[in-house]
């Protein structure tokens, strides 16, 4: 008996060595055919971070030699009206494209399901604003916004308003790039939305039209829940674009007038490339990016506890 | 490996795709001016500048001339937009990849780029009573010259002859001949002066005007070098509070903050008539003859006024140079790109830039045919003093300040006080 037990033993560990091996074996494998993303990934995203928080310490110009500072720089962020500013415009740049952009897309993804003649038209029209570059765009709306014959004035002149000089006062100007944010983006959530309802199963529809629902009910109770995922990584994506938004705001505003429509973005851009505060822009650069992190990480714990209560339950 | 890091960091830090530090051949804008030469694989220089149309022409000759002195030695051109210039020449520096031969403006911002050994010291190679003299000063610090100016400007307030006649109004001497003509335009229904102030350095020009008008010319030099007044003294408050007064008589275009300069909008007033006069730099000419060259003919201008009891006269200009031609102290072929700038800034090559493209030259001894172009020259030729614009003689973060301070002061944001306060502050942080 105590043979047959210590034979049994041999061969328990025997297979725990193998699977220890074979387990062994995998890592290795996987690792192997992980490494050349792993090392780009690391070389082109971590290494450029952790770079970045290195020189957050320094005060250096870009091109010589840096002096060590500590948190001097962080320091001085953080008493920075302009940098407060500028966060704070990032934070309406999030709010219009979590409530406006992403409900606006949502509306036009429905309204190209609605029986409407020429809708598949209708679907590359709404489209083109993001198909177009990002400078044009500025460019355009910059003349369109134009404070005596830009085609904005002429439109409101029509209804008996005076003319606004949009992009020029302190109060407009980020109405006024906000807008052309929705226009250019909503185009990009309404596609993303049209997919994810072609990927709803038609069976719901037809048993609910059985339960005798209405299509608001319909809406509630199949559709909306069943975009919920999509409607998460919009908004991940949606936040953490607003959050590094920069190239509308440099060609249309460049910032002003008086930082106004100053950016975390557009704010660092200056301070490294303009006044060549590397290290300084590097701090700035440094928040931006843990404040999207930490932003990241609160949408995904709380997706995970949607995901746990289950996508029907209310 | 540093250089290295900054270009890691940039290309994190920035998802802009135009910001790559692309150093040879990667753009598309390059023109390979290379033709006739029979022997290559010579010397290569790179050269960066940014003017367009026929100013782009005649550094094409001169490259031309240069290479027939020097067979087998090529030249790269490359022209970069006037906007991205500083940031692609910027990023170049710091990356490791500076062209041979590089355009600037002189002052601090080349000054930036000279603290940091980037810059090829060239006074034993050249002859300085080539050039102006108040013009080479803008490109030497230390008593050594660090580039060389082909292209001097000077600031102006151009008028539309034919909206003056038609109101018979006459170019105002003083200010408060400048109001009046204001008032009457304004009740005429034209807009008075064309304003293009997003960019932040047109509506500059008002101010160091005030102020070299009410404290006088050296008021600029003595709070730059801290000796003397600073930069809260009541004549940069007064010179506020006239920016203020003539914003408030609504003498500019509405909504000036939001119009860019580069765009046109600006130039697109004076040249449709909606505007009568604008103050700006005379490469508003060159602007004029490429975009609307009907207008030039409506075109005269006047110096900006005198004001009552200031210390300052009507002899002071505001001036700039530019294109000033620097050698990178990176170059690989230091003696053969000194012989460019110097081919660059030669008197055939100044005479086809005088009178080709409308421009005033920093070469000496250089007069315009152009009859027009000749009446500028003489007001550079007898004026008291040239001064630079503050925002290319100030070290950078400083410059921004001043401009920013300036935009907010024609927005009404900050009171003339507050500007001047905070000038000064940032001022004596930044300069010793």
């Amino acid at each position: 008996m105590q043979q047959a037990d210590s034979s049994l033993a041999a061969v328990k560990e025997d297979a725990r060595n193998k699977a220890k091996k074979r387990k062994l074996k995998n890592a290795l494998t996987i690792g192997l055919f992980v490494s050349p993303a792993l090392l780009v990934y690391a070389l082109y995203v971590i290494y450029p971070i952790l770079a970045t928080l290195n020189y957050s310490f320094y005060d250096w110009n870009g091109s010589s030699v840096g002096t060590y500072i500590g948190l001097q720089n962080y320091v001085q962020l953080f008493n920075d009206s302009i940098f407060w500013t500028a966060l704070l415009n990032n934070t309406w740049i999030t709010l219009t494209s979590v409530f406006v952009q992403i409900p606006l897309g949502l509306i036009m993804a429905l309204m190209l399901f609605a029986p409407i003649k020429g809708i598949r038209l209708m679907s590359s029209v709404y489209f083109f604003p993001f198909l177009m570059s990002t400078v044009a765009i500025g460019l355009l709306w910059i003349y369109m916004f134009d404070p005596i014959n830009g085609s904005i004035n002429q439109l409101i002149n029509l209804f008996g308003f005076e003319n606004v000089a949009w992009l020029s006062g302190e109060n407009t100007a980020l109405i006024a790039v906000l807008f052309v944010i929705v226009w250019q983006f909503a185009p990009f959530y309404m596609i993303l939305f049209r997919a994810a309802i072609v990927g709803i199963p038609e069976e719901l529809y037809e048993a609910a039209d059985m339960d005798g629902a209405n299509p608001w009910h319909k809406f509630t109770r199949i559709t909306f829940p069943l975009l919920m995922p999509t409607i998460v990584s919009s908004s991940i994506l949606a936040i953490v674009g607003s959050l590094k938004a920069f190239d509308i705001f440099y060609v249309m505003t460049g910032g002003g007038p008086n930082h106004a429509t100053e950016l975390m973005g557009t704010y660092m851009f200056k301070q490294a490339f303009v006044n060549f505060n590397m290290g300084y822009a590097s701090a700035i650069a440094f928040v931006m990016f843990f404040i999207a992190l930490i932003v990241v990480i609160i949408i995904q714990v709380l997706d995970f506890y949607r995901q746990k209560r289950g996508v029907f339950s209310e | 490996m540093k250089r290295f890091y900054l270009l890691m960091t940039i290309a994190s830090m920035l998802m802009v795709t135009a910001c790559a530090p692309g150093g040879g051949g990667s753009s598309s804008q390059e023109t390979d001016a290379v033709s006739g030469s029979s022997e290559t694989g010579g010397e290569v220089l790179e050269f960066w500048y940014i003017d367009p149309g026929e100013k782009e022409v005649v550094y094409q000759e001169a490259v031309e001339r240069f290479k027939e002195k020097h067979e087998g030695v090529e030249v790269k051109l490359l022209r970069v937009a006037n906007d991205a210039y500083k940031q692609k020449l910027a990023v170049s520096m710091s990356g490791g990849n500076p062209p041979d031969v590089f355009h600037s403006w002189g002052g601090g911002w080349l000054n930036q780029f000279v603290q940091q050994g980037q810059v090829l010291d060239v006074t034993d190679s050249i002859e300085k009573e080539h050039f102006n003299e108040l013009a080479l000063d803008n490109a030497t610090f230390d008593d050594k010259v660090y580039g060389l100016p082909l292209g001097l400007s000077l600031d102006l307030v151009f008028y539309n002859k034919e909206i003056f006649e038609e109101y018979g109004l006459t170019p105002p001497d003083t200010y408060e001949e400048w109001v009046s003509i204001i008032e009457t335009l304004n009740e005429n229904d034209v807009i008075p002066l064309a304003l293009a102030n997003q960019t932040k350095w047109p509506g500059a020009y008002y101010l160091m005007n005030f102020a070299s008008r009410i404290g006088g010319p050296d008021l600029f030099n003595e709070a730059f070098t801290r000796e003397g007044r600073g930069f809260d003294d009541p004549a940069y408050v007064e010179a506020g509070e006239y920016i203020q007064e003539m914003v408030n008589m609504n003498a500019f275009n509405p909504g000036f903050n939001g119009v860019p300069y580069d765009e046109g909008q600006g130039r697109q007033l004076m040249y449709s008539g909606q505007a009568a006069m604008m103050d700006i730099t005379i490469s508003f000419v060159n602007n004029v003859r490429t975009e609307a060259p009907d207008f030039e003919e409506k075109l005269d201008f006047f110096v900006f006024p005198a004001v009552e009891g200031g210390k300052g006269s009507t002899n002071d200009l505001g001036a700039a140079t530019g294109p000033v031609w620097s050698v990178s102290s990176e170059s690989e072929h230091p003696d053969l790109a000194t012989e460019l700038i110097k081919e660059l800034t030669s008197t055939e090559t100044a005479e086809n830039y005088t009178n080709r493209t409308g421009s005033l030259t920093g070469v000496s001894g250089v007069e315009p045919e152009d009859e027009f172009i000749k009446r500028m020259y003489q007001l550079a030729e007898e004026a008291n003093h040239l001064q630079m614009p503050y925002d290319q003689t100030l070290p950078p973060e400083l410059a921004e300040l001043h401009k920013d301070t300036t935009q907010a002061l024609f927005g009404l944001s900050l009171t003339p006080e507050e500007a001047a306060e905070q000038m000064e502050a940032k001022a004596e942080q930044d300069l010793q």
